[in-house]
């Protein structure tokens, strides 16, 4: 067994002197992060600003019209879209409309029970929808069906299968890879009035007429990218994982587009209050891991389009 | 204002496949949609580990069935629990919103929760952690039919993650009765116009039943046909499920 042999941190002093690595960061976790920092190294051997290792599969649900499971590191996401047809409110009669739920079942972490929802779901859920809306990845008007009588409904629900930080993160990057995967199907309208779904198979056989020829994909514009930091004194960590946000002080989430355009700055209070300086320094570590998280997603496109 | 929604109907297209399969079923010989034999499962595929913030877990994958299931624990029982010499199994199962061709509420399963529980509690020697609890939580990400065994078998698979004692692996294993026939491992559409089913969970070492349902409509002779048909697939399951533990065993080592 490994022991510690520098001395202990400010609460561990002697103590720490010979103990165990994992007992002393059970019960000294801030000296044990504080002298991994001040080396500029983080316990899982990553550098500070390094994310961790990131994959995106498409097309895991075959019962959606949609999906998307997304890994980044042991945090795992499982997004979903399936669409509805419903008749467009009268204010935005050739738009359709995305309704977006977050879930975090008893499944994917020890602190979550069966009966009582996790705390943040509801938070990541709004702010999901949120940037979604807001960074006009989707065209709205591409849901749209029959002008003033039918349109489509998006429903993306987003899972976490295992969580281990920057929920956020994955959850957005499931989110954005599901809609790049969402395949429009074909619908037709009976004599009722009724829009309905049309299969391979039907496509021959159906008199009526077809209000779409081709099975299509929605063209996605600018796809936001999130980067969350956790704020420690001086130090800026990228991508934490649960232990690193449960102990360090505040943690700021960035959403650049593609264009490098701001979409959402988000900082949940915390005791660090983060200079200009430090937020500048944030978008920048954002603006290197999207260029990453581009390449990422464009292969897991490509590689499905091979198939 | 709530916008009034609803699913395009596949509806032709699927009562017509229920009427084909309903002349079918008063043949006696036939070929099942995915190609198999009535007596042939679907090719299960199973891993441990697939979620590291559980004390164990385990994936299952049969066909287009798809659960994944987390157990926690032991750990001190949350509820105000009266005093207990013995641990407590506490089974969750939740279906996500697209597990379902009609998109559901991704609401908890009472039934199934209460059907996983009684087919595990005979296999776990509680008394090995006591005053404790022990959650097995399952989440069905795609129902594609069988839906209860597969929870049933990994969740077992999972306890053996987490390093519960058991007396034995549970493996579970379900038949639907159509017309004349019995088939084994029955998908969504075969389950939909089945005239009885039968679930049976076992341990297939001590060859001892720990749940068994049936209903429907069903003869005796039938019964008997189907108990030693799922009794053998069981133990078949079982030895899957072993090789699986093993490979995990010799990748962590």
């Amino acid at each position: 067994m490994e022991t510690t042999t520098i001395g202990g941190g400010e609460g561990a002093t002697g103590m720490a002197a010979h103990m165990e690595v994992e007992a002393f960061r059970r019960l000294f976790p801030l000296p044990f992060y504080d002298r991994h920092l001040s080396k500029s190294v983080r316990p899982d051997a990553r550098t500070l600003d390094s994310a961790r290792e990131t994959t995106i599969s498409l097309g895991p649900v075959a019962s959606a019209d949609g999906s998307a499971l997304v890994k980044i590191g042991e945090t795992t996401m499982l997004a979903a879209i399936k669409l509805e047809v419903m008749t467009p409110s009268t204010e935005s009669s050739d738009e359709g409309s995305i309704a977006v739920e977050f879930y975090m079942p008893p499944i994917c972490s020890p602190m979550v029970r069966p009966g009582r929802p996790a705390e943040v779901a509801p938070v990541i859920s709004q702010q999901l929808s949120d940037v979604i809306m807001s960074s006009r990845m989707v065209n709205l008007k591409e849901l749209c069906l029959i002008s003033g009588k039918a349109s489509w409904i998006a429903y993306l629900d987003v899972y976490c299968l295992n969580a281990d930080g920057s929920l956020f993160d994955a959850a957005l990057l499931s989110a954005v890879a599901a809609f790049t995967h969402l395949q429009i199907p074909l619908v037709s309208v009976n004599e009722e009035g009724r829009v309905f779904t049309v299969s391979g198979e039907q496509q021959e056989k159906t008199k009526l007429e077809l209000v779409n020829k081709e099975k299509r994909k929605l063209s996605i514009g600018n796809t936001p990218f999130p980067v969350t930091c956790v704020i420690h004194k001086e130090h800026i960590v990228v991508d934490p994982t649960a232990e690193e946000e449960a102990i360090m002080e505040t943690s700021i989430t960035i959403v650049l587009d593609t264009l490098g355009n701001l979409v959402s700055i988000y900082k949940p209070g915390g005791v660090g209050l983060a200079s200009t300086a430090t937020i500048k320094e944030c978008i920048s570590r954002t603006k290197r891991r999207m260029q990453d998280l581009k390449i990422i997603l464009e292969e897991a496109v490509s590689v499905m389009e091979v198939d | 204002m709530a916008a009034s929604t609803y699913s395009p109907s596949q509806g032709a297209e699927r009562r017509q496949r229920q009427q084909q399969m309903r002349r079918l079923s008063i043949q006696s010989d036939w070929d099942r949609s995915d190609g198999r034999s009535f007596i042939q499962c679907r090719p299960a595929f199973l891993r441990t580990g697939a979620a590291n913030a559980a004390s164990g877990s385990a994936y299952a994958e049969f066909g287009t069935t798809k659960v994944i299931v987390s157990v926690f624990g032991p750990r001190e029982s949350k509820k105000a629990m009266m005093y207990s010499d013995i641990g407590r199994l506490n089974c969750n199962v939740t279906f996500t919103t697209f597990a379902t061709s009609l998109r559901g509420q991704g609401s908890d399963n009472k039934e199934y929760s209460a059907m996983l529980h009684k087919a595990l509690e005979g296999a776990v020697i509680l008394e090995t952690f006591p005053k404790t609890t022990v959650d097995v939580f399952a989440l069905v990400l795609e129902s594609g039919g069988s839906d209860l065994p597969v929870i049933i078998s990994c969740a077992s698979l999972a306890l053996a993650d987490a390093g519960i004692m058991m007396y034995d692996l549970v493996s579970s294993v379900s038949v639907s009765c159509i017309g004349k026939n019995i088939l084994i491992d029955p998908t969504n559409e075969e389950e939909v116009c089945q005239d009885g089913s039968l679930v049976l969970a076992c341990m297939p070492a001590r060859n001892e039943v720990t749940q068994l349902t049936l209903t429907g409509e069903w003869s005796l002779p039938k019964i008997n046909e189907a108990m030693e048909l799922c009794m053998d697939a069981c133990l078949k399951l079982a030895g899957i499920m072993r090789s699986c533990l093993k490979e995990s065993a010799n990748l962590s080592n």
